[in-house]
């Protein structure tokens, strides 16, 4: 009996400096911020409790509102892409081609480098007068494109940066899903006469479903979180064209030291995400199923 | 016996202890946003300090200025500040109205200074509800950078003062080509086709507010009424401001649309001038092959105005009355040793320390603007009303109409009520 208790509690123990860390720095502060979203504070003094007042103010902030549309948008351009570039690029250096190694790497190379470099390297290119990349498009006839500095066009440069910079990590998690599907299945499917596409889509995609469902849960969570590149490359601006709901979040609580609004900022992303993370374990059931 | 020989140990122990803590230096923390070479500036300034001066030790930390002021906020919080701070004088009244800041009026002028040894706007800026919180420690403000080079190519002498804003706009049109080296007002010129720009001009960042702010200025108007509760300006003065920048992107041709590097358009000579602040001076004087100077923003208006701030010296409130002591010691002697800090690009506000700036390269413009400086007004919500954010209604209000081309009176308006709003909301 005393034995079996021991193995019991041993693995908790293990535990401990893990879940002290966790609580210290996650759960404490992540249940201290529902609660500070609930009060008017800016770090020194008392928090002074205003119930939902927050809460109600950031539903009827125009500003929070475009935030979220700007963030939504973001993701429209990104996600698909990211899957979709990150499975043909995967499905691609998979083959058994010449360079498939230098491919490998050159495609996964942006996803070392710092957001703020690659925030910066762009926005020379995406320069409107004098960026390599309007020269490159002045050959086609096309007119100088104010990338970074248009309403139209600041969301999808951050957006093309951002799937440059992002997309070789989904490759990876796609291969890595690719060379777990035995050779045999595909083998069998080109003695029974089917072609590269119903290999593909018989074989390959069905049996590439989880990994699909983890890159674009993680691609989603990801999109939504965006911060960096934003505030590198535009600010958030022009004319708030590209301000996302963590960059909201920041200048609420760290710049106009609004600490209650920034937390119910912090809380209604947080009630998206879990959305998403439902969404996701029904995908994953779904999956399980099929 | 043994109890004898154990309480000398003790006592001897405790001697031994209390000189080795009376031999050690007192140690202060002196925060300030200088991240560029001003603060390599400020660090060999405090290296001197410590070299000098063993009983104490500075350790100099800097960060941007926006997450310096989190920091301070949150140690502060806790009842463990920086002893000196650097800040802006605007920044002065968000953090006094919280009681963070210690009053120096009977230290400074214990310390013999006086008014009329500081540059006025530099030494006016460090008072907030009439109590002086900071030693003045700089100036810095607008001024127009020319790129020698080009002047001469397109026949153009370089100002040494102020002069008009016609003559401006019409150096600017002649320094403006296209690709086939037409100027903005001859026939056939291509503005879609512009291979060199006249003006370089902030118009994503806050800068654009701070360009029309001192256009109102040499109107005679300022931002808000006197209580700083509103917004309070004439309609048609701000309207003039705005249009003469917007003018001079869409009309004139002459400064780029949505210029995202303006700083870097001007090193590499794609623009002949900029409108920036001293803290440029390195950078260009780092700038291989680029012959530069400077000379004071164009007199638009009625009267001469440039916007401006200054950096200055707290010290945060705390309890150790030696370390406090320590630190007005320190702060003194950077104030009375702070030509050096001249080499940073800023302007001396300590009169004699600021003779040394005139003897630097680049200074004309600084120089001859300083006395006209305006700042922005001093209240406590200034990190929110002039914000540098994307989200700020000053920004919004500068991409509308500089980068989107927007009828300026609606936007003005929005602008307007956006800061009102935030101005009732208080701190």
């Amino acid at each position: 009996m005393k034995k079996n208790l021991r193995i019991l509690i041993i693995p908790y123990l293990f535990l401990i400096p893990y879940l002290f860390a966790f609580i210290a720095f996650r759960f404490g502060p992540s249940i201290a911020g529902f609660f500070v979203s609930l009060t008017r504070w800016n770090i020194v003094g008392t928090p002074k409790f205003i119930g939902f007042s927050n809460y109600i103010e950031l539903f009827n902030d125009p500003s929070f509102i475009t935030s979220l549309i700007n963030t939504l948008y973001f993701m429209a351009l990104t996600v698909p892409a990211l899957i979709v570039l990150g499975l043909l690029i995967a499905l691609l250096v998979d083959q058994n081609l010449k360079g498939r190694t230098v491919t490998r790497t050159f495609v996964f190379m942006p996803y070392v480098i710092m957001s703020t470099v690659v925030g910066v390297i762009w926005m020379w290119i995406f320069d409107t007068h004098f960026g390599i990349l309007n020269y490159y498009l002045s050959f086609l006839g096309i007119k100088p494109i104010a990338w970074l500095s248009s309403v139209n066009w600041a969301m999808p440069a951050v957006a093309i940066t951002t799937i440059w910079w992002t997309v070789g990590f989904n490759m990876i998690l796609f291969l890595a899903g690719l060379q777990d599907i035995p050779e045999e299945l595909k083998e069998a499917a080109r003695i029974d006469g089917a072609s590269n596409w119903q290999i593909f889509w018989n074989v390959i995609f069905p049996l590439l479903r989880p990994t699909t469902v983890v890159v674009l849960m993680l691609t989603l969570i990801n999109s939504f979180e965006v911060f960096d590149q934003v505030y590198v490359m535009t600010g958030g601006g022009p004319s708030m064209a590209t301000l996302t709901v963590i960059q909201y979040m920041y200048f609420q609580a760290f710049q106009y030291f609004r600490l209650g609004y920034g937390s119910a900022v912090a809380y209604v992303v947080f009630a998206f995400l879990i959305i998403l993370v439902l969404v996701e374990r029904q995908l994953l059931k779904k999956v399980g199923e099929s | 016996m043994k109890l004898k020989i154990g309480v000398l140990t003790l006592l001897s122990l405790l001697t031994i202890g209390m000189v080795v803590m009376a031999a050690q230096p007192i140690q202060l923390t002196f925060w300030g946003g200088w991240t560029g070479p001003d603060g390599d500036v400020m660090r060999g300034l405090v290296d001197e300090y410590n070299s000098t001066h063993p009983d104490v030790h500075i350790t100099f930390t800097t960060m941007q200025w926006t997450p310096l002021f989190t920091k301070f906020m949150t140690s502060a919080a806790v009842g463990n500040p920086p002893d000196i701070l650097g800040m802006h004088g605007p920044d002065i009244p968000q953090f006094a109205a919280l009681n963070l800041l210690t009053p120096l009026g009977n230290v400074i002028s214990n310390a013999g200074f006086t008014a009329t040894q500081f540059a006025t706007t530099a030494w006016n800026g460090t008072f907030y509800n009439g109590i002086q919180y900071a030693f003045p420690l700089d100036l810095h403000m607008n001024a127009i950078y020319y790129n020698k080079a080009l002047f001469e190519k397109a026949g153009i002498t370089p100002p040494t003062g102020w002069i008009s804003g016609q003559q401006f706009l019409d150096m600017a049109i002649k320094l403006t080509l296209d690709k086939n080296g037409k100027n903005p007002n001859d026939p056939g010129f291509d503005p879609n086709d512009i291979v060199q720009y006249g003006f370089g001009l902030y118009s994503l960042n806050w800068h654009a507010f701070l360009q029309w702010y001192e256009l109102l200025a040499q109107q005679g108007y300022g931002f808000l009424n006197q209580q700083n509760t509103k917004v309070d300006y004439p309609s048609d003065a701000g309207l003039k401001a705005w249009q003469w920048l917007q003018d001079l992107v869409f009309k004139y041709h002459v400064s780029p649309v949505g210029a995202t590097n303006p700083l870097n358009d001007f090193l590499i000579g794609k623009t002949a001038m900029l409108e920036d602040g001293p803290w440029e001076i390195p950078a260009c004087q780092a700038q291989k092959g680029l012959e530069w100077g400077t000379f004071p923003v164009p007199q638009v208006f009625g009267q001469k105005a440039v916007w401006g701030s200054g950096h200055v010296l707290t010290i945060p409130v705390q309890n150790d009355k030696a370390k406090m002591q320590a630190a007005e010691d320190f702060v003194i002697w950077l104030i009375k040793n702070s030509s050096k800090w001249a080499l940073s690009g800023n302007i001396p506000a300590f009169n004699t320390a600021r003779e040394y700036a005139y003897s630097l390269p680049g200074r004309t413009g600084f120089l001859e603007g300083a006395p006209y400086e305006v700042m922005l007004s001093r209240i406590p919500n200034e990190a929110e009303v002039f914000s540098a954010a994307s989200v700020s209604p000053i920004v919004v209000a500068g991409q509308d109409i500089m980068v989107r081309d927007q009828s300026i009176l609606p936007v003005m308006k929005w602008m307007n009520n956006q800061i009102d709003q935030i101005l009732s909301r208080g701190q």
